[in-house]
């Protein structure tokens, strides 16, 4: 490191640091603010600083027992139902792709099958190709198939954010986990599945948190696919639209939603803040 | 009793063959070292062995079974990398007594084990670590302890020193030896130090591009080389290669002559009754000795470009002949860096000499075999 810098150098450096952050943190702190205040003062111009907080707008997105009464107006909300479905929804692909992932970024790494790079090249050509490129033919044939609008139909469209993922991070976490490992856990006895359950999983298990953290907020941020392939089990992101009203526009309500929105991958974000790093820079084992 | 019995094996990847013909008995109980230049096949075929590399053909039995199909799982074998490969999500501990839950040993007995083998090697300080926290030699005795521990048929060493430093690698391979007295198993060693080599084993295999160039003792392979090639693999420094001709011979002795026209005769037989052929005349830097001027000693000069004193011995770089030698110096002071001509003999009995192909003519009156 250097410690030279000149004081003119160091507060250049900081000066474009805090521009930095103040680009980055103004939309988050505009929303948290608008959240806390009530519809006069979101409508007041100049926008108002300093206000008393309330946590009214709050009240109304859960408090389905009021109707959403506001001193405004009326909005009918109950978004503790797109929550719950948006926990269940990503838990479950994380969950899912974990079990069909793992062995598969294992086979990829370690095994030798025909045309490997060619099956894994395409695993991960879903994550080139947008969205809405399955979401439509797949929204007739989820309707035949009685899986639109359900949890289990949900999770399994969803593999295709969190599938890929899973498997190009095992992958690469499993070729950076020295062959020599395993070859002495087979010479010591280890059939290849408990190779795999004794020796390679434990050591996967840094990344595999970091990489179940990355592809959980994917997936909690997912917008299409709820969108198209859901109602009454849409994500907290749909929800989020349907705060839109057509007649008065309840804009705290909807940075409240916003912010419980943020809140879940904030959370995570800070705990899981080394492991994510874990999960993106995981390297050597030894 | 552990024996292992190569027939015929082979190793092909595609095309490109690594292993052809191996053929080699290993009797229970040996020190046997696979040595040979990097490419050689040396690894490979350990690793064959272990049960870590398919046999494309030939049949390997342990103990007059065949186990060319038998998972790694099931040969009872210990292995010792050369990277260690310690498992670094457990303690030492548990790495010793990973073979033992492998082997679903009941948990005391593991713990007897475990303490055993660890109080073997002196680590029983160091059982509640973790690999990442040893030193290199510390790590190599863990991957021993972890081969010993489920007292396996066969014990397979690949290069396990070559990551360690000079000192600790002599300690090393004095103490590796020592638990070969000690337990008695078959071992089988990989290196591409000769020197390893010649310290540890009882059986020497000497392997070039997929081939056995050459089995047997160290002191065999040391005053019977088989080839030009194992002539000048053994022994440090290296052979010196003189060209010569064949000029005649009898039943006993062969007459050659260097490029001073001057002609000797050796005790080695020839394989051609006819002469003139183009040989090799193979002296050993260590066989180098002060003229007598007694019969059956071949004198050569040295131009002398380079000394080196080790100390214990003073060699001396130089050019013979037109090509270059290497020679111990008799005289220890050797005044250093002194340049100059030096008349050095060789007994008669001490040369080799290599046939056009490289192969080896029978000296006869080579120091005799140990076994």
């Amino acid at each position: 490191m250097d410690f030279t810098r000149s004081l003119t150098t160091r507060i250049v450096l900081n000066a474009m640091v805090l521009i930095c952050v103040a680009v980055l943190a103004f939309p988050l702190v505009w929303i948290v603010m608008m959240a806390l205040k009530q519809q006069s003062d979101v409508m007041a111009w100049p926008p108002s600083f300093v206000f008393t907080p309330t946590m009214d707008n709050f009240r109304v997105l859960f408090d389905a027992a009021q109707a959403g009464a506001t001193s405004y107006g009326t909005i009918k909300v109950d978004f503790l139902k797109p929550v719950i479905n948006s926990v269940v929804i990503a838990l479950g692909a994380v969950v899912v792709s974990l079990i069909a992932g793992v062995p598969a970024g294992y086979v990829l790494a370690r095994r030798d099958i025909p045309y490997k790079e060619d099956i894994a090249f395409f695993i991960l050509g879903f994550r080139f190709a947008p969205v809405l490129l399955v979401v439509i033919p797949l929204f007739s044939l989820f309707q035949s198939l009685g899986l639109y609008d359900t949890y289990i139909g949900m999770i399994w469209v969803y593999q295709v954010v969190t599938l890929p993922m899973i498997v190009w991070l095992t992958r690469s976490y499993v070729e950076d986990i020295p062959k020599d490992i395993e070859e002495a856990a087979a010479i010591d006895g280890a059939k290849p599945f408990r190779v795999v359950l004794h020796i390679v999983l434990p050591l996967l298990k840094p990344g595999l948190i970091g990489a179940s953290l990355l592809v959980f907020l994917l997936a909690w941020h997912n917008f299409a696919l709820g969108l198209m392939l859901s109602s009454t089990k849409a994500p907290v992101t749909v929800a989020l639209l349907k705060l839109l009203n057509p007649g008065i526009q309840f804009y705290p309500v909807m940075a409240a939603g916003l912010v419980v929105t943020m809140i879940v991958p904030v959370i995570l974000i800070v705990i899981g803040q080394r492991h994510l790093e874990r999960g993106l820079t995981f390297g050597a084992v030894k | 009793m552990a024996e292992v019995r190569l027939e015929g094996i082979r190793k092909a990847y595609g095309n490109l063959e690594i292993l052809r013909d191996i053929d080699l008995d290993i009797r229970h109980g040996e020190f046997v070292v696979f040595v040979g230049p990097s490419g050689s096949g040396k690894s490979t075929l350990l690793r064959m062995i272990g049960g870590l590399e398919k046999i494309t053909g030939g049949t390997l039995r342990i103990d007059d079974k065949v186990v060319n199909k038998i998972d790694a799982a099931d040969r009872n074998l210990g292995m010792v990398f050369q990277s260690y490969a310690l498992y670094p999500h457990l303690s030492v501990r548990n790495n010793l007594a990973f073979p033992l839950k492998m082997a679903k040993m009941k948990k005391d007995e593991i713990a007897d084990r475990v303490q055993a083998a660890a109080a073997l090697l002196q680590i029983e300080h160091l059982l509640d670590r973790k690999p990442r926290q040893l030193s290199g030699g510390q790590r190599q005795r863990v991957a021993i302890g972890r081969a010993i521990v489920r007292e396996p048929k066969v014990f397979l060493f690949d290069e396990p020193l070559s990551n360690l430093d000079t000192e600790l690698r002599v300690q090393m391979r004095v103490q590796i030896a020592k638990l070969h007295k000690q337990l008695g198993n078959t071992m089988i060693y990989v290196t591409h130090d000769q020197v390893e080599a010649m310290t540890m084993a009882d059986k020497i295999v000497i392997l070039k591009d997929g081939r056995i160039e050459q089995v047997g003792s160290p002191h065999d392979l040391y005053h019977r080389p088989a080839s030009k090639f194992v002539a000048g693999f053994i022994g440090s420094p290296r052979m010196n290669f003189l060209p010569c001709k064949e000029k005649g011979s009898d039943q006993a002795r062969t007459e050659i002559t260097l490029s001073d026209k001057m002609s000797r005769w050796l005790p080695i037989q020839t394989t051609s009754s006819k002469g003139g052929r183009a040989l090799t005349l193979g002296i050993r830097p260590d066989d180098f000795v002060a003229p007598t001027g007694m019969p059956g000693e071949l004198v050569i000069e040295i131009d002398v470009d380079f000394v080196e004193h080790l100390g214990s011995a003073t060699y001396l770089y130089g050019t013979a002949l037109g090509d270059h030698v290497v020679a111990r110096s008799p005289n220890h002071h050797f005044p250093a860096g002194n340049a100059g001509r030096v008349s050095l003999a060789v007994s008669a009995a001490d040369c080799h000499l290599f046939d056009p192909e490289g192969k080896a003519l029978t000296r006869l009156e080579a120091p005799g075999s140990w076994n």
